[in-house]
């Protein structure tokens, strides 16, 4: 099917240069591209067609498609009408039953090779029933779309890495889509749920330049991943002063002091929240007052409690990190330095979470299971 | 109230803060000469910074308000704003509903936006053409 291009279908509708170029220009920045790369997005859009999307949701609790509908930067009205074509999914679309599933069929049909997939929820091996879309089985479904697409995009937690429904003792047996799609380009957008601009923007990413963005080891596109919630974080100054607020009402909260104390897994968590923000860029969880719970990284949900803190050592913090700044070492990479100094330690008193418990080594996975 | 960003964000201690705002009056001085010796012109997306609240507004407030205002109207609004550091202009666009999509400083004579575009001259022309 010959899709038209965003630059024919927005001079159809009157758009001015001016106008595609303000709207690179806001699509760079939610590429988390530099300003110096709008010409760029702007060639590459001239000549991109639409690409048709299918979105397939299995073990999942909305909470990404939420949180993707609440995107609005470029809205995400914009997104899809403009710039894909999103022709199943099954949460938004009003067909259901079998005349939904034969618009995905029709699409996959008519776009053979083409088309992007993009999936949030897990899926359940040990018993196929346990969750069904019109009778058929989600890794059915899975195996069945994903085999003529171009690419797949597990969007959360759960798509990516198992999420909830794989937490211990994951009674459904539930994977992951990398799991079970060994052989396809394939980007992971982790978080419970994503921020909403990170999904438009990993969209955007595949739409404009037509290929997958720069990934790290987990998947994860490294403009959005690359760096710890940590690294980011507008506290980190009271972290490198050994500034700590030790419960949430004493006097170090209501300063707005580091949070690592409190159970922030921050240090090891990798995504954007601290700089995109969450609910039109309104505040994120840390400036709110509570730490971050790591959600971005396989499985959170078995890494002890939200509460207690990743390993610390006594008094020694200001000091390491210290040392870090004169070595040129990040400050993330702080408290490992100090997680490995003091692994022993830690382990005795059974006090805190480990480095170890939570930054899980992700073909370990089922060990909870 | 109409949207989130309707509630008034008080920064009650100044005192918490990124020392981000620096950075970026650093980086804007240097653009600055750049622009002055070779006439490069620089964009910083106000967007990928992490701000604690509050301190956009205040670095708004060090930049202070130019004598040049420009409005454009190109899907949705667009406001072009010299700061008082001549060649320094606070770039805010808008959607169709109002909401801010993107943040930009741009060090510049004039931002490249407001020029008339080429296509837009050829269309023009063209529709001009008809009605002669
Ligand atoms: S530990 Fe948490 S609150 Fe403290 S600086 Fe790091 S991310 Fe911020
Ligand atoms: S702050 Fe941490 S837990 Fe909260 S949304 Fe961001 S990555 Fe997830």
């Amino acid at each position: 099917m010959n899709r038209q291009t965003l630059l024919e279908m927005l001079q159809q509708q009157g758009v001015t240069r001016r106008g595609f170029l303000k709207y690179c220009t806001a699509l760079t920045s939610l590429m988390a591209l530099p300003p110096s790369m709008v010409s760029a997005v702007a060639e590459a859009l001239e000549t991109a067609r639409r690409p048709s999307v299918i979105w397939l949701s299995f073990q999942e609790c909305t909470g990404c498609t939420e949180s993707l509908t609440r995107s609005y930067s470029p809205t995400i009205e914009g997104l899809i009408f403009d710039h894909i074509s999103l022709d199943y999914h099954h949460t938004l679309q009003a067909a259901s039953g079998t005349a939904a599933e034969l618009a995905r069929e029709q699409a996959m049909h008519e776009n053979k090779g083409k088309y992007l997939v993009v999936v949030d929820g897990s899926i359940p091996l040990d018993n196929p029933g346990f969750s069904t879309i019109a009778g058929i089985s989600n890794v059915a479904m899975l195996k069945e779309t994903v085999a003529n697409a171009v690419a797949v995009i597990a969007v959360g937690t759960c798509a990516a890495y198992g999420g909830l429904p794989h937490a211990a003792p994951n009674p459904t047996g539930a994977v992951s889509v990398s799991d079970l799609v060994p052989d396809k380009p394939l980007i992971n957008v982790p978080g419970c749920p994503p921020v909403p601009s990170v999904i438009t923007g990993v969209l955007a990413h595949f739409l404009t330049f037509g290929a997958i963005p720069e990934l790290d080891e987990l998947g994860r596109p490294k403009v959005f991943y690359g760096q710890s919630i940590h690294d980011r974080c507008y506290r980190r100054s009271f972290y490198d002063k050994g500034l700590f607020a030790e419960s949430f009402d004493d006097e170090g909260a209501k300063k707005g002091w580091c949070l690592y104390r409190l159970g922030c897994k921050g240090p090891m968590t990798y995504n954007a929240c601290a700089t995109l923000k969450w609910n039109q860029e309104t505040s994120w969880p840390v400036e709110s007052g509570h730490g971050c719970l790591g959600c971005s990284e396989p499985n959170f949900w078995d890494a002890g409690s939200f509460y207690k803190a990743l390993s610390i050592p006594d008094g020694d913090y200001a000091r390491a990190a210290g040392y870090a700044v004169a070595a040129g070492v990040g400050i993330g990479a702080v408290a490992g330095l100090l997680n490995k100094n003091t692994k022993a330690n830690a382990v005795a008193k059974h006090s805190s979470v480990s480095v170890d418990d939570f930054a899980v080594n992700k073909n370990n996975n089922n060990e909870g299971a | 109230m109409q949207d989130l960003s309707d509630i008034k964000i008080i920064v009650d201690d100044p005192a918490v803060q990124s020392g981000n705002l620096q950075s970026i009056v650093t980086e804007i001085y240097h653009a600055l000469k750049k622009l002055l010796a070779k006439k490069n012109i620089h964009r910083i997306d106000l967007r990928a910074m992490p701000w604690t609240a509050g301190e956009e507004q205040q670095l708004e407030q060090i930049l202070g308000v130019g004598e040049v205002k420009i409005e454009m109207n190109a899907m949705g609004k667009s406001i072009f704003q010299e700061t008082s550091y001549s060649g320094v202009w606070w770039i805010s666009h808008y959607n169709d509903e109002g909401d801010v999509i993107s943040r930009l400083i741009e060090i510049s004579y004039l931002p490249d936006m407001i020029f008339a575009q080429q296509e837009d001259i050829k269309s023009a022309l063209e529709r001009l053409k008809n009605n002669l």
